[in-house]
């Protein structure tokens, strides 16, 4: 499998355990090495699914990024955005019942925020409770999903003393990471040049020629085709790079955060393209498949707009780890190869049409034979991309907090809300 | 597919948007089907599809376009992409030299999955960038030529050439399947009499034969 083939620390697994196999197992015998799962489920406010509706509800709290991404942009809490969403809240509890419209404006916004805070101030910080406040959404601002999404995803340990030292040690690892792999052979040929001179003129006894060939070996020079070449790599990589930029280009063309002319869009765009080119280049069997830019952009962004200077400055380091974390839990689906394997693509499709069947047979008698329209048609943009191309970013946020809050990972989540919304759209 | 009144048409052809990424397969699809241009466009995931019924040739056509990614990795998911397509539109930018060196693997590519009697058109598109063209028409048509492809220029922004370049190729599908038709030796089938119908591919496990497909 490839997943062996990432690098990710064994530590992520025990997050993200490979848990493909449960969406059809059902939850009911799934446990979690802490027995978290059960009791997760069984309390039935945790893991809010998503309404066919809520698409709308996004649209109609209009939603939109108001604030003009300058350099000295804040992106701190948007009083405006916490109403809305406490008018969500409001809304959404309408539809639950009478019964339980005074127990949900209790957990007004205003009192989620002081939980999450009061949580992520302990020493010790207990995942499951972190897990039951997030997956009802966190509130914007004050880089509290950031610090969420980063222990939610395994990147930050529970014990809060080990912060410091965890976060240092990944942000030094990613910058040797990158001066490694991303500078061009000249580069690195520059670092090494002497060396490589000295060896190179000893070699083919050539030094005393008129014409040097300073830093270019006989075997790899930019026009050598030899598959070991490191410019033969370099110049592949280019047209990994060009795809990866056309697709930067692409990515939520509406908000100025990620696109545009400016500085601002044009720095975060740069920052994107290294993570997605160093992820592309350590996985060489995936390399860059198109919608990976989608899965990294909310990770991304939600680090960027960390209130502590420290954690948004190092918001490119830490999305990479992130990124693989998220990824070691649906990499395979990005893998040909892997395609028609039990852990690939089509797999976890059949899987959903499997739900679909036990939860909505009219739906599924309907899309199967009637209309005979595959799940490939409409459900794999869902999964590949975990719904970032479905909905705008504020709802994508919004709904990332809850996937992420699944202690069985992103896929069995995203599965569960999928089956769940077919059931209500009858 | 359950088919209403306003849905009649005669004919049903499937027509697949292939070449490199961002060369603006989505964009002619849309302005196609909707008139809709869209410059922020998202990249294609998977697979999308779009229809609209217009007259070819005094025939009352239903076109079917299917777009996917310009990444491989896309269309080995949907291995149905190809299934029953009777036309393919291969396009290129022509402020992209590469996305035109890479026509030929595109050909290649319907070669290997598409059906040998596809009928296939070559589009130059985003002719609106004038100032930064790159690759020049005479060489994408001798190319053309040299391939047997038709091949036009369009630009989805400005709406030019879009409609004529699937009128042309919509004529050319339905020339070549009443040929067929008319040459076939087999009776002609039922449900053209009845709803004058002919469904070619889609759906899987469909055991009639297209009427087109390679003899």
């Amino acid at each position: 499998m490839l997943k062996g083939k990432l690098q990710l620390p064994d530590k992520a697994r025990r997050v993200f355990p490979d848990r493909l196999g449960s969406l059809v197992a059902g939850l009911v015998d799934k446990e979690d090495e802490n027995g978290l799962y059960d009791s997760v489920f069984e309390s039935g406010e945790e893991l809010e699914f998503i309404q066919p509706d809520r698409a709308e509800l996004c649209k109609e709290s209009d939603y939109e990024f108001q604030c003009e991404y300058g350099d000295d942009c804040d992106l701190s809490l948007n009083d405006k955005m916490m109403e809305k969403e406490d008018a969500k809240t409001r809304k959404r509890s309408e539809k639950d019942g009478p019964g339980q419209v005074s127990v949900m404006e209790v957990f007004a916004a205003d009192e989620k925020r002081s939980d999450i805070e009061h949580e992520l101030s302990q020493k010790e910080i207990n995942l499951e409770k972190l897990r039951r406040i997030a997956s009802t959404g966190l509130p914007e601002g004050g880089g509290l999903r950031g610090t969420t999404w980063k222990l939610l995803l395994g990147y930050l340990p529970p014990s809060r003393d080990l912060w410091e030292k965890e976060l240092t040690e990944n942000r030094q690892k990613y910058a040797k990471l990158k001066e490694e792999l991303l500078s061009s052979p000249s580069e690195l040929n520059a670092v090494n040049n002497d060396v490589l001179n000295s060896d190179e003129l000893n070699a083919e006894g050539d030094g005393g020629g008129p014409l040097k060939r300073h830093g270019v070996s006989h075997e790899d020079h930019p026009l050598s085709v030899g598959k070991s070449s490191a410019w033969h790599q370099y110049f592949q990589h280019t047209e990994i790079a060009d795809q990866i930029d056309r697709d930067l280009q692409r990515t939520h063309p509406n908000i100025k955060f990620f696109s545009g002319d400016s500085s601002f869009s044009r720095k975060n765009r740069d920052a994107m393209r290294n993570i997605l080119l160093l992820f592309a280049k350590l996985n060489p069997a995936i390399r860059y498949v198109q919608g990976m830019n989608e899965v990294l952009a909310p990770i991304f962004y939600v680090f960027s707009a960390d209130t502590d200077q420290q954690n948004a400055a190092n918001a490119e380091a830490d999305s990479f780890s992130c990124f693989v974390r998220l990824l070691s839990d649906s990499v395979d689906h990005f893998c040909p190869q892997l395609d028609n394997s039990p852990v690939g693509i089509l797999s976890t499709l059949s899987r959903l049409t499997d739900l679909l069947k036990a939860n909505d047979e009219e739906l599924w008698r309907h899309l199967e034979f009637t209309t005979k329209v595959k799940p490939q048609f409409y459900a794999f943009r869902w999964i590949t991309l975990l719904l970032t191309q479905e909905f705008d970013l504020q709802c994508i946020l919004r709904i990332w907090d809850s996937l992420l809050s699944n202690p069985s990972g992103v896929q069995v989540s995203l599965s569960l809300s999928h089956t769940h919304t077919h059931t209500h759209q009858d | 597919m359950a088919r209403r009144p306003d849905e009649e048409y005669d004919y049903l052809f499937k027509v697949v948007l292939i070449g490199d990424s961002g060369v603006g397969k989505s964009n002619l699809l849309s302005r196609f089907t909707r008139n809709e241009f869209c410059l922020e466009s998202k990249s294609t995931i998977g697979v999308e599809f779009a229809t609209r019924t217009l007259q070819v040739e005094g025939r009352t056509v239903k076109a079917q376009i299917w777009d996917t990614a310009g990444q491989e990795r896309y269309r080995a998911i949907t291995s149905a992409y190809y299934r029953g397509a009777l036309g393919a539109l291969l396009v290129y930018d022509v402020t992209k030299p590469t996305t035109f060196e890479n026509v030929s693997r595109w050909l290649k590519e319907l070669r290997d999955h598409a059906d040998a009697n596809i009928v296939i058109m070559l589009i130059g598109n985003k002719t609106d960038l004038k100032h930064l063209r790159a690759v020049a028409t005479e060489d994408a048509q001798s190319y053309a030529e040299r391939e047997g492809l038709s091949f036009i220029e369009t630009s989805a922004l400005e709406a030019t050439n879009v409609e004529k370049a699937f009128q042309t190729i919509l004529s050319e599908i339905y020339r070549i399947i009443s040929k067929k038709s008319l040459s076939s030796e087999e009776p002609t089938p039922a449900n053209i009499k009845e709803g004058k119908t002919i469904v070619v591919g889609g759906s899987e496990g469909n055991a009639k034969k297209p009427c087109c497909s390679s003899s």
